[in-house]
């Protein structure tokens, strides 16, 4: 597409002339053009392939090796061609590249190897494009996966850093338990205790047979009071002095107090210190009793052990919305069928089913296809709905549990997939806008057609901030409007219009200026205002700060000194040469810093 | 019952959705046009032969059926405003490129309005542009295909302008135009009078050559 966009800037620039005679300001004088270097074949001879290809389609991209002087390293006098020792297969999707601007990845190639062709040529993965990239993703972060496995069991044999802090060390020994002794008796003693701590509280409500002074049956708790009552206090106090303990080590406590893992601590100890604080009331200990029950959820904390238990967790929030979808289509039917069944047998004498409600519980039983019998149907018509309620009982459960299964692995699946993609955008666009550099020559014509239309309007591009902090302030407008003729206005035109490149996804992808640029075009936009004043010191590079948005009034006399880091293209009339080489060698930095005189 | 007939009901929209578009792509593919051979166009055009043929690798890239229809034009024509709204001036643009008014572009039309534009003289350069106010083709420009054309133009800004754009710009625009232009005062401009004013104003006329080494 790039390539495609460019080739329509002669048409774009010629239709120009149609806004000429609607303006009445003298028009921007065009750019320079550059010797242009004729058009013609290169011969890419890649381990005896050749590749043929116009000079201009390799230079679209001058980031790339291919694309700038670098190539001619590996020109062959003798043969007058380019010859490259490298894997021809994989150079035919890199020059497909160039050709269309989508890059391939190609199924069967070895994800290694073309890594590596792609850093020898200089292109980032992250431009792939949207049909191969999640291929691509899978297939690298597998790799990567593999290469992780094996340092990890070389890792697990070496020796801890000595160099750790004593809180790291303990946060450590915390999270792997595998990695010294003392971790591994200590998440093996914890275990043991919670199983100990779980199995009190179940076998605290077995009756154990009559003591001497009472008629009825006790339960073991109420039997050896004292006795659980320690073994509660002990597993509490070690509970205790683990949370305790991994609050304090923990690199960020704020985090790891709303960890879901610290919940289930806390929920798991507090009870038994509420019951300490509680005193013997009458009307309190009811609460209090449903208060133990909580301490059930101390079996929760086996999640630490057990990694099968955190996964089922996360499964089934992933899959609330389908799961909540089958409980209210359940509820749907057993409304439908209980409201049918309560008045077919609402004539009987001595029914069981007294209200709708009521017939929610005969409903359930039988669409569960459980039929406890305590709630019959008598009549005919009910006999009738009752059967087919539970036919359609066995459709309703059973059908959806297929569904349910193909939904959540489905789901697992794209969540999965989701996140990937959401944590791929990111360095996905950063790498567009790395490779997809402006062809200098393509966005200097493009931002003199812009200013052309500025002209032909009177009016100026802005982003959207500076817009509304025009509007505003009226007082600006007076002040900013002094000297309207400025003689390199070309130059503050090509500002002004990058200013506002960042609000909206520009398409053609020959613009350095994309959306992760935010910040220093935030900068750019509003240095176009305060230039205004500025008339001949394009040599003269402005300080950037802060606080350009806020000193909204214009000091005229304002200096503008000292050097300042600005990205933006080559202004129309100085070579582009400059920019390039400071950002050749940092592809990261690329097109985000560049210096450039205004 | 509900559940079942919701899943299905789900999945069954989204293949629908699939299936139409695909119909859509394999029926555009079919139209495909070649131009006339180059000598031809080179006999037509001011362009030589290398021009020429630059011109159309370019055309054929982005449309390789050969022609381009008004969407496709609005939407390459987009790409280069990419603040306002192109498509109201493309539109006019396409109609004055489609000389033949057969609703799309072929690659001769391209190359003959771009050799006017580029190559031509400043008559014909001016009598194009006369060709494009006139919107509906009767020789004159009133007031209203020239607020138009200014309005289409305005568009292409887009919101964020400085200083902020008022609704009466456009028509400010047009009054001072017509000021200059309609030497008789009639309402109209005529294809005459339009020259005659563009010629007299030193700003036109060096603008006018300003897009000539384009290619």
């Amino acid at each position: 597409m790039a390539a495609g966009v460019a080739a329509w800037l002669p048409f774009a620039r010629a239709a120009a002339i149609g806004w000429m005679p609607v303006a009445s300001t003298p028009m921007p004088l065009p750019p320079q053009e550059k010797r242009r270097t004729k058009d013609g074949l290169l011969v890419l001879n890649v381990s005896g392939t050749r590749f043929q290809t116009w000079r201009d389609t390799l230079e679209r991209y001058p980031d790339t090796l291919l694309g700038s002087t670098e190539r001619d390293f590996f020109f062959h006098e003798e043969t007058n061609e380019f010859f490259f020792d490298r894997d021809p297969d994989i150079f035919r999707h890199i020059l497909n590249f160039y050709r269309t601007g989508k890059l391939h990845y190609p199924r069967q190639e070895c994800i290694a190897a073309y890594d590596e062709e792609l850093a020898f040529f200089g292109i980032v993965p992250e431009i792939i494009g949207d049909c191969c990239y999640e291929d691509y993703k899978d297939r690298r972060r597998e790799n990567q996966e593999r290469i992780q496995d094996d340092e990890d069991i070389e890792q697990s044999n070496e020796p801890v850093p000595v160099d750790m802090s004593f809180r790291e060390s303990m946060w450590r020994a915390f999270e792997n338990p595998h990695t010294s002794t003392m971790a591994l008796v200590f998440y093996y003693v914890t275990g043991f205790f919670i199983a100990v701590s779980v199995l009190a509280n179940v076998v605290e409500t077995v009756p154990c047979g009559t003591a001497p002074s009472r008629v009825k049956v006790m339960s073991c708790g109420e039997r050896y009071e004292l006795a659980f009552f320690c073994l509660d206090t002990a597993c509490v106090m070690i509970f205790t002095v683990e949370y305790l303990l991994r609050l304090l080590v923990a690199p960020s406590r704020y985090k790891f107090v709303k960890s879901v893992m610290s919940i289930i601590d806390v929920v798991a100890i507090m009870p038994y210190y509420i019951g300490l604080v509680m005193t013997d009331n009458e009307d309190v200990s009811g609460a209090f009793v449903t208060l133990r029950v909580f301490r059930v959820f101390r079996i929760f904390k086996f999640s630490r052990h057990s990694a099968g238990l955190r996964i089922l967790g996360y499964t089934l929030k992933s899959c609330a919305s389908e799961l909540g979808f089958l409980l209210f289509s359940l509820t749907m039917a057993i409304i439908i069928f209980a409201t049918v069944m309560f008045y077919a047998e609402k004539g009987m004498s001595g029914s069981k089913f007294t209200s709708i409600p009521a017939a929610f519980w005969y409903t359930i039983v039988t669409m569960t296809t459980l039929g406890y019998g305590d709630m019959v149907p008598k009549t005919i018509m009910g006999k009738i709905f009752g059967s087919i309620c539970s036919l359609s009982g066995v459709l309703v459960i059973a059908l959806p549990v297929p569904v349910i299964v193909s939904n959540f692995s489905r789901i697992y699946h794209q969540s999965q997939r989701a996140e990937k993609r959401r944590a791929q955008k990111a360095s996905k666009e950063a790498g567009q806008a790395l490779v997809c550099k402006a062809n200098p020559n393509f966005e200097v014509h493009h931002h003199h057609l812009l200013n052309c239309l500025e002209k032909t309007t009177n009016h100026e591009f802005v982003d959207e901030k500076t817009y509304e902090a025009t509007c505003k302030d009226v007082t600006l407008l007076k002040q900013v409007s002094c000297s309207s003729s400025i003689s390199s206005s070309s130059t503050h035109g090509l500002s002004s219009c990058c200013g506002r490149r960042k609000r909206k996804t520009f398409n053609v992808p020959n613009s350095n200026m994309s959306v992760g640029l935010q910040g220093s075009l935030q900068e750019l936009s509003t240095i176009q205002i305060r230039e205004r004043p500025l008339t001949n010191s394009r040599s003269s590079r402005s300080s950037l700060n802060a606080k350009f948005e806020e000193t909204v009034p214009l000091n005229c006399d304002q200096p503008y000194i000292t050097s300042a880091i600005i990205s933006m293209p080559t202004p129309p009339g100085t070579t582009p040469e400059g920019d390039e080489s400071t950002s050749s060698t940092d592809y990261s930095q690329a097109n985000i810093v560049r210096v450039s005189a205004l | 019952m509900g559940l079942v007939m919701g899943t299905f009901s789900l999945q069954s929209k989204q293949v629908s959705y699939h299936k139409d578009k695909a119909d859509d792509d394999l029926e555009m593919t079919m139209v495909c046009h070649r131009p006339e051979g180059l000598d031809q166009l080179e006999a037509q055009t001011n362009f030589s032969k290398r021009e020429l043929q630059v011109l159309y690798r370019g055309f054929k890239n982005e449309c390789p059926s050969g022609v381009v229809n008004e969407d496709t034009f609005k939407q390459i024509y987009s790409q280069f405003f990419p603040h306002g709204d192109a498509s109201t001036y493309a539109h006019y643009l396409f109609n004055a490129f489609d000389t033949g008014h057969t609703g799309s572009i072929k690659f001769e039309d391209f190359v003959t309005a771009l050799s006017i534009l580029l190559r031509g003289s400043v008559t014909e350069k001016l009598q194009w542009t006369f060709n494009l106010y006139d919107i509906n083709r009767d020789g004159y420009i009133n007031k209203e295909e020239m607020t138009d054309i200014v309005r289409a133009i305005y568009d292409m800004m887009g919101k964020y302008t400085y200083p902020a754009l008022k609704n009466d710009a456009p028509k400010q625009h047009v009054d001072a135009f017509f000021q200059k232009m309609d030497k008789n005062r009639d309402g109209v401009v005529t294809l005459d009078e339009f020259i005659l004013s563009c010629q007299e104003d030193e700003n036109i006329m060096r603008s006018l050559q300003l897009f000539e080494n384009v290619i």
